[in-house]
């Protein structure tokens, strides 16, 4: 008579929030000292991420490897409560890897690179107030991408890449069903999954001297198949439960317009401005193998209904003298995330990001890069129209980097 | 170099400073407002008393929402809140049902929980009958939460023989105690109270099906409702009060619905066309607005054809009882007391500036698919729906702290005072084997 009371497929696990805060800007240790300007300078072999068709203007061949672990110190205070609650410490380690190889002087340059364009690692532990809809997040987006960048003229450079993705997530919440004990049941959803996608750029040197690079890194939605569902609970629940999920993760597109300006020889301003494709995304799709959604978790299709994303930075290299150069940047990022949408996985709001930056060469062909970035994410506070958690999140985000370069 | 050691130092010291801090967030500041919550007591029935699953014992106890409000409190100089616990020892109190596992269609196995007792016999008390009695409790109490309690027997002096779970508090024994529970209650200073009575004059009759009970009269609600919140409020304590819940707000009438059972018939038989039920007019077919009781579904009844072999409930010759049917008419009538109580209760809230939970408004939004609070749904609905024990009436732990939440927002909002929330993540739903 009480029909399915658990089978109703009433439980719901919602699907991730793609959020400007998984957008890691890391992407090579000179450009994160100068806050991630980097479109309309040829510097390194970060080029391959930041413009290919920069890469046909690097004078070297060269190697660059680099990494920056990431320290995400959020805080949240539930509306009407006095305790503030913060996430637990995890350090996420986004790294990049970039080769360059072309003859000598030659009108062509062949790259790769190997970077984390999104990732997110945050763990608020299981007893906070906000543990139904989020315990952790670990979400790694690692692209690989050959690249090919041809001098048109001296001063014209355009280049391509094709980007292949490895993307993987895994998802941990508490589900309010309580177990013998009184503690609460634990979902975990964890998956793999491939994409593809390109990066385009061109990159002009002008007359005046300063350079303008314009590229386009098309959207990669990483297709996730048959990841595993893990339900930790009552036996009865459990033996009901979905174990393999599909679904995607639609990484944006970005486009942006780069300049570099060079007052002196021993000076480089760049300046970028960024558009993130948010907007597509207005909705993202979880399907559960539930027996055509007569077993929990029902699948979902969650609203998203971003905007799109964009920020703005400056950054500068100062050569200090023949073996140091100084960096410096700032910048400020415009949240795609509009109120109602604001999640624990990636508690956004626009952010002010702040850099620094050294460059020291050992010899002739090695030299070493130190970055330390810094987000301040503003205070927001809001009532998640999905989940009903309610409250102010607030997230500093601190990376310092390290960075190895080798040419020849 | 130097101005590379320089940096390098810098950007080492930045680093390691300010990796260690986390972000702040202002809190706003612990503030009592106008009220003086520093000997807060609870006036009510079983659902303050923190009654849970068909029964009281000890794990309800630590959490009825007074308990909850009082710990709230400490942040806004509430001192020490004292309930009426059973011991470790006889920790299951009056006994409870829980969950023991499911059927293969999916439908619970509730099994009663019957070790570890309170129970100290019965006590015959004449011209009423056996009242189960249970070990005394003696020490200062806070919370005066009696299950089963009306409002209508606050003044009424035999009561502590009458009720087992209020005889345990009182000092004497069934049959000499003569201490009305009105006097019971404000006999100790107090300085701030809350109050939810007058549930159990509506909802007697409900979960009867009409038949087992009688409404409270409506002047003989509002008369004593004036008189508890004159009394409460005498020596200038302040206070919280609550409305009482729609009759069909609570799973207990709407989880067995006539749509359901029709439903399984027609499994067994399709040619079942309707459900008979007993009503004051006689016996009809049942509808949607027909409510039935939670606990018709443990009698077994149904379907079971009598000595002329006609199916129970299924036949105009063997309808399912009055007493399993909140008909029609019979909801309509309790609304229209429940709707009267509240009027009451919010007009003389409002003439002594207390605060009000309005719990009937609150509660009916739990109907359908529920709210989303804090990442969790809850909803009205059994089991699932993580507020209602499994009586279908009462609350569970998480249940009781929303409701200790919606006490302490209309608190706020009355007395400007910022009480901090409970957090619901805390407090668990219905137990699962």
């Amino acid at each position: 008579m009480i029909k399915k009371l658990l089978l109703g497929a009433s439980l719901a696990l919602p699907a991730i929030t793609f959020a400007q805060g998984f957008q890691v800007n890391l992407q090579g240790q000179k450009q994160i000292g100068m806050a991630g300007a980097g479109a309309g300078t040829a510097m390194d072999g970060a080029a391959v991420f930041f413009n290919p068709g920069a890469v046909s203007m690097l004078k070297e061949n060269q190697v660059n490897l680099g990494v920056s672990p990431l320290f995400f110190k959020s805080a949240f205070l539930k509306s009407g409560s006095s305790t503030v609650e913060n996430n637990v410490d995890e350090i996420a380690p986004p790294f990049e890897a970039y080769g360059v190889w072309g003859p000598k002087s030659g009108k062509y340059k062949l790259a790769i690179g190997a970077y984390t364009p999104f990732g997110g690692l945050v763990n608020w532990g299981d007893e906070w107030s906000g543990k139904y809809a989020l315990i952790s997040l670990d979400l790694k987006a690692i692209y690989i991408q050959p690249t090919l960048s041809v001098k048109i003229t001296d001063n014209i450079g355009i280049g391509a890449g094709f980007v292949y993705n490895h993307g993987q997530v895994k998802l941990q919440k508490a589900v309010p069903i309580s177990q013998a004990n009184g503690k609460d049941s634990k979902a975990t959803l964890d998956g793999a999954g491939e994409g593809y996608g390109w990066n385009a750029g061109i990159y002009f040197k002008t007359l005046s001297g300063i350079t303008i690079g314009v590229t386009h890194r098309s959207k990669v939605v990483t297709k996730l198949k048959g990841g595993d569902v893990i339900f930790e609970g009552p036996d009865y629940v459990k033996n009901n439960f979905a174990t393999k999920f599909d679904s995607q993760l639609p990484l944006p597109a970005t486009t942006s317009l780069g300049f570099g300006f060079y007052p002196s020889t021993k000076t480089t301003v760049a300046f970028d401005v960024n558009w993130v494709h948010w907007s597509v995304y207005k909705e993202l799709a979880f399907d559960y193998d539930n027996n055509n959604n007569t077993t929990p978790p029902a699948d979902s299709k969650s609203p998203r209904n971003y905007g799109d994303g964009a920020s703005i930075k400056l950054g500068i290299n100062q050569q200090q003298t023949d073996k140091l150069a100084l960096r410096a940047g700032i910048g400020y990022a415009f949240t795609p995330v509009k109120d109602g949408y604001v999640t624990p996985e990636a508690p956004d709001a626009n952010r002010l990001i702040l850099s620094a930056g050294l460059g020291y060469d050992i010899s002739k062909k090695f030299s070493l890069d130190l970055s330390f970035l810094y987000e301040a994410i503003k205070e927001r506070k809001q009532t998640n129209i999905e989940t009903g958690l309610n409250g102010t999140f607030k997230t500093h985000v601190y990376i310092p980097g390290i960075g190895v370069n080798y040419k020849f | 170099m130097k101005t590379y050691n320089n940096l390098k130092l810098l950007l080492a010291g930045l680093i390691l400073t300010t990796a260690a801090c986390q972000p702040t967030i202002d809190t706003p500041a612990p503030s009592k407002g106008s009220a003086d919550f520093s000997n807060y007591i609870a006036v009510g029935n079983s659902l303050t008393a923190g009654y849970a699953d068909n029964g009281l014992y000890l794990e309800g106890q630590q959490n009825s929402y007074p308990s909850i409000i009082a710990k709230q409190l400490k942040a806004v100089g509430g001192g020490e809140f004292k309930q009426p616990l059973f011991t470790e020892a006889q920790s299951n109190g009056s006994g409870y049902l829980k969950l023991g596992g499911f059927n293969a269609d999916g439908t619970p196995k509730i099994v009663p929980v019957a070790d570890k007792l309170a129970g100290r016999g019965e006590f015959d008390a004449p011209g009423f009958g056996k009242v189960q009695l249970y070990t005394k409790f003696t020490g200062d109490i806070n919370n005066y939460g009696v299950p089963g309690i009306k409002l209508q027997q606050i003044t009424f002096a035999p009561y502590g023989n009458l009720n087992g779970y209020f005889e345990r508090l009182l000092p004497g024994n069934a049959g000499t105690n003569n201490t009305t529970y009105l006097d019971f209650v404000t006999a100790k200073p107090f300085t701030f109270f809350t109050n939810w009575l007058g549930n159990n004059d509506a909802l007697g009759y409900a979960t009867s099906g009409g038949v087992g009970d009688a409404l409270t009269p409506k002047d003989q609600f509002a008369g004593l409702y004036n008189l508890l919140i004159q009394k409460l409020t005498a020596n200038g304590a302040k206070g919280a009060v609550a409305t009482i819940p729609d009759v069909s707000a609570i799973p207990f009438l709407t989880t067995v619905t006539v749509k359901a059972l029709l439903d399984g018939a027609k499994k067994v038989n399709p040619a079942a066309q309707a459900i008979f039920i007993q009503t004051a007019a006689g016996t009809r077919a049942a509808t949607d607005e027909d409510l039935i009781t939670l606990s018709f579904n443990s009698t077994g009844l149904f379907g079971k054809p009598d000595a002329q072999m006609r199916p129970y409930g299924l036949h105009p010759g063997n309808p399912i009882q009055s007493q399993y049917v909140l008909d029609k008419v019979e909801v309509a009538n309790a609304r229209d007391y429940v709707a009267s109580y509240n009027a009451t209760i919010k007009s003389i809230a409002a003439a002594k500036g207390l605060a009000v939970f309005d719990a009937y408004t609150f509660l009916n939004g739990l109907g359908g698919n529920g709210i989303d609070i804090d990442g969790v749904r809850v909803s009205a609905k059994f089991i699932t729906g993580n507020a209602f024990s499994l009586d279908g009436v009462h609350l569970t732990p998480k249940g009781y702290a929303i409701v200790a939440n919606e006490f302490i927002k209309a608190i706020n909002a009355t007395y400007g005072s910022s009480i901090p929330k409970a957090n619901l993540a805390d407090y668990r739903a219905v137990r699962f084997p």
